[in-house]
């Protein structure tokens, strides 16, 4: 069973989307790993969420299934909520401390 | 037509995740992160997710890049400083990305798909058929979701206070 989606006569591959979808998460993931300020790492984490929507609707359009889409819409709340609680800890460690960047919240460090 | 759609905004989101991750100051990152958004809402729409594409544009492209955007303008100038102390750090996390995506692509490479369902495409992904699905088979997750948020926002409120002691 080949990926061809029909969409307005035009034929694409649901492979070009999972591509995409994969290549946004591996930028996300270089974020996090590479730059130190936690609001981009945050950005970074809102990007990878982004990248796994992309791949639910994908496979909710290729299977002609909605449930992906209703996953999609689950996975938008909790990355509502994650950016919320994240944002506000962040907004709370910079009132206390003055950061540098993320690598001066070292204290649990063994 | 539809191929043409793809390959502009596809390119537009690899773009915008490329700024995510270059600029340096933070309100540059977070316009990229709109452009992202932005377009992937345009794919969604190409693979008929109608409701999802309208939830995406309000709730991210608006309300959450709204909030970062607060949070910028409330910390003030980013104080990232130029040189990490960790200099392997770039270096080792470059392999892991060429390392995690060629993964991904061979994956991709032998991939199979089921047989398609065969739903009615005309109603595929509209409000109703969400709300069906919603509010019918997955009732229990989705007022999960609503006690979730309500947790977040108790708990964004709880961390925000001011001490009066």
């Amino acid at each position: 069973m080949s990926g061809t989606l029909d969409i307005g006569g035009s034929q694409l591959d649901a492979s070009w989307f999972l591509l995409l979808a994969a290549a946004l998460f591996t930028l996300g993931a270089v974020g996090v790993l590479v730059r130190r300020n936690p609001l981009i790492i945050l950005i970074s984490i809102e990007l990878m969420l982004n990248a796994v929507n992309l791949t639910l609707v994908t496979f909710s359009r290729q299977l002609e299934n909605l449930e992906g889409q209703l996953f999609a819409l689950m996975t938008m709340t909790v990355a509502a909520a994650e950016a919320v609680v994240g944002l506000a800890i962040l907004v709370d460690i910079f009132r206390v401390r003055d950061l540098e960047d993320i690598d001066d919240l070292s204290e649990l460090k063994g | 037509m539809a191929i043409a759609v793809f390959i502009v905004f596809g390119l537009l989101a690899i773009a915008g995740g490329i700024g995510v991750i270059t600029f340096h100051q933070p309100i540059r990152s977070v316009l990229s992160l709109v452009v992202v958004m932005l377009s992937l809402s345009v794919l969604f729409l190409l693979l008929s997710a109608q409701f999802v594409f309208v939830v995406q544009i309000i709730v991210y492209a608006g309300a959450v890049m709204v909030l970062f955007l607060f949070v910028i303008a409330l910390l003030g100038p980013a104080r990232e400083s130029a040189r990490g102390r960790l200099r392997f750090q770039t270096g080792l996390s470059a392999l892991f990305a060429i390392a995690f995506f060629g993964l991904l692509y061979a994956m991709l490479q032998g991939v199979q798909y089921r047989q398609p369902d065969h739903t009615d495409m005309n109603v595929f992904g509209t409000v109703q058929s969400i709300a069906v699905g919603l509010f019918t088979t997955y009732l229990y997750p989705f007022e999960l979701t609503s006690v979730l948020l309500l947790v977040a926002a108790i708990g964004a409120i709880y961390l925000s206070r001011r001490d009066e002691s």
